[in-house]
C-alpha cells in the first residue's frame, strides 16, 4: 500500500500515457479504415479546388455543402507534441491527426452532396479552427471544415412562354 | 481536360515513423538535457550561494530568527528548549563552526516529527520529535545533523538552488505550456536537486557522527535515531531512493557503521538519559496515552 501511495502520481501519469498511446493509435488505425472504405465508397463524388464549373453546358443547381470535424489529441500525443515545442521541427504526433481530420470533413461534405444529388462539387476550401484554448492551454482540440459548391444538372423546368 | 478524384496519396502528409521513436527521443534526450542543464545550474548557483559571506545569510534570516524567538512559550516549552540549547552547546565547539556563526535552537510544541536547519544558522526541533528518543544521545545525533547543515551552509545552498532551477524550469515551461509536458519538465529538472538534497543529508550525517563520537566517546545516538526514523516510515514516501530528499534509513546506518568502522568510533557505548525537561515531554505523552486506554477501557 505504501508504495502504491508514494508513486501514485507516477502511476496515474504511465497509465494515463499508456492509455493515450494504445487506445489512440487503436482508434487511429481503425479510424483511416474507416475513412478508407467511404474514401471508396464517396469516389463517384468528384470534388475539385477550381473556382469555376468546368465546361457544363447544361444549367446546373447550386448548393453549398459543407462537411465538420472536431478532434481532440490524446494524453500521449500531447505529451509528445508538448516536448517537440520546445525544440521545434516537425509535430508529427498531431499530423496524422489533422489528416484525418481533414478527410473526415471532405467525406461528410461528399456525404452531403450525394444526399443533394451532386457528383462534384467544386471550389472546395478546407479550414481549420483550434477549440478550447489550443494547444497550451487545456484540451488541444481543433475543428476542420470543408465546403464547397455542389453542382447538380438542373432539373428540365417549364420554360416560360408567351 | 479529364476530371478524376483518386484516394489521397498516404506518403506525404503524415509521418510514419513510429510515434515510440520520436517519444523515446524527446523524452531521453531533451529530458535529460534539462536534468543535465538543471543539474549545473544548481549546482554553480548552490556553490555560490553557500559561498556569500555568512553575514549575508545572517542578516537576511533576522526575520526568521525573531519568528522563531518571539513565539510565546511556556514553562515548559522554555524548559524543553533550554534543554536542547544546553546539547547544541555541547556539540557546538567540537564541530568547527565557521566565524561568526551561532546556532539558534528553538523548540516548537507541535506534534510534528521533524526538526531542521534553516537559513542563519537556526534549528528548530518539534515537539513530536523529541517524543520518540529515549536518550540524550539520540537527539544529540538529530541535533548535531541540524547544526552540521548550518555549518556546510545546506539552507543557503538549497535556497540559491531552488531560486535558480525554479526560474530556469519555469522559463521552460512557459514554452511547453502547462500541460502534461510541462511537468514532466519541472520532474526532470527537479530530481537533480534531490540527488543535491540527499548528498547534503550524507555530509550532514557525516559530521554529525564525528561530533557524537567526539563529545559522547560513541555513536550509539545515530543508531538510536534511526531506528526510530524506521519506525517511523511515512506512508507516503517514495520507496526508491532517486525520489527521496534523504537518503533511505537502511543506507543511511550503512554508511554510518562504514564511516565508524573507517574512523575507529565505538558503534555502541552506554546512553546518556534524557535531560528533564525532554524527558517530561516523553512522559506526559505516556501518562494521556494511559489516559485515553483507560476511557476506552470503560466505555
Amino acid at each position: 500500500m505504501e508504495i502504491i501511495a508514494g508513486f501514485f502520481n507516477w502511476i496515474v501519469f504511465l497509465v494515463l500515457l499508456a492509455l493515450g498511446y494504445f487506445v489512440g493509435r487503436w482508434k487511429e488505425h481503425a479510424h483511416y479504415a474507416s475513412i478508407r472504405k467511404r474514401e471508396a465508397q464517396y469516389a463517384n463524388v468528384l470534388a475539385f479546388a477550381v473556382r469555376y464549373p468546368p465546361d457544363v453546358v447544361t444549367p446546373q443547381d447550386c448548393r453549398l455543402v459543407s462537411g465538420s470535424v472536431v478532434i481532440s489529441s490524446d494524453y500521449f500525443k500531447q505529451f509528445v507534441a508538448g516536448l517537440r515545442t520546445l525544440i521545434g521541427g516537425q509535430l508529427s504526433s498531431y499530423e496524422s491527426l489533422l489528416d484525418r481530420a481533414r478527410r473526415e470533413a471532405t467525406l461528410r461534405m461528399k456525404a452531403e452532396a450525394q444526399r443533394f444529388g451532386s457528383t462534384l462539387v467544386i471550389n472546395v476550401k478546407i479550414e481549420s479552427t483550434t477549440v478550447s484554448g489550443g494547444m497550451r492551454k487545456g484540451l488541444p482540440a481543433m475543428e476542420v471544415m470543408t465546403y464547397g459548391t455542389a453542382l447538380k444538372p438542373a432539373a428540365a423546368r417549364a420554360e416560360p412562354t408567351g | 481536360m479529364r476530371y478524376e478524384n483518386r484516394q489521397p496519396d498516404e506518403t506525404v502528409n503524415y509521418s510514419t515513423e513510429h510515434p515510440l521513436r520520436e517519444f523515446a527521443w524527446l523524452v531521453f534526450g531533451l529530458l535529460g538535457v534539462i536534468a543535465v542543464g538543471a543539474a549545473l545550474i544548481g549546482f554553480f548557483a548552490g556553490e555560490i550561494a553557500a559561498r556569500l559571506p555568512y553575514s549575508v545569510e545572517k542578516d537576511y534570516a533576522q526575520g526568521i530568527a525573531k519568528h522563531w524567538q518571539d513565539k510565546p512559550r511556556d514553562a515548559s516549552a522554555e524548559a524543553a528548549r533550554t534543554a536542547l540549547r544546553a546539547i547544541a552547546a555541547k556539540l557546538a565547539p567540537a564541530m568547527n563552526l565557521p566565524p561568526g556563526m551561532e546556532i539558534q535552537v528553538h523548540y516548537s510544541p507541535e506534534k510534528v516529527t521533524n526538526a531542521f536547519a534553516t537559513l542563519g544558522a537556526n534549528v528548530v526541533f518539534y515537539r513530536g520529535l523529541i517524543e520518540k528518543f529515549d536518550s540524550e544521545d539520540a537527539v544529540a545525533m538529530v541535533m548535531a545533523h541540524e547544526i552540521a547543515h548550518a555549518k556546510l551552509r545546506h539552507p543557503a545552498a538549497s535556497l540559491g538552488r531552488g531560486i535558480a532551477v525554479g526560474l530556469t524550469l519555469s522559463l521552460i515551461s512557459l514554452g511547453v505550456g502547462d500541460g502534461v509536458a510541462g511537468s514532466a519538465v519541472q520532474t526532470a529538472g527537479v530530481l537533480p536537486l534531490l540527488k543535491y538534497s540527499r548528498n547534503q543529508e550524507s555530509a550532514a550525517d557525516a559530521e554529525a557522527l564525528a561530533a557524537l563520537a567526539a563529545v559522547y566517546g560513541h555513536v550509539g545516538g545515530a543508531r538510536d535515531t534511526f531506528n526510530a526514523f524506521a519506525k517511523l516510515a511515512s506512508p507516503g514516501a517514495a520507496p526508491v531512493t532517486i525520489l527521496r530528499t534523504h537518503p533511505l534509513t537502511a543506507e543511511r546506518i550503512a554508511a554510518a557503521e562504514r564511516l565508524a568502522a573507517e574512523r575507529g568510533w565505538k558503534l555502541d557505548g552506554e546512553r546518556r538519559a534524557l535531560p528533564p525537561a525532554l524527558a517530561r515531554l516523553q512522559q506526559e505523552k505516556r501518562d494521556k496515552h494511559e489516559q485515553n486506554e483507560r476511557a476506552s477501557g470503560k466505555r
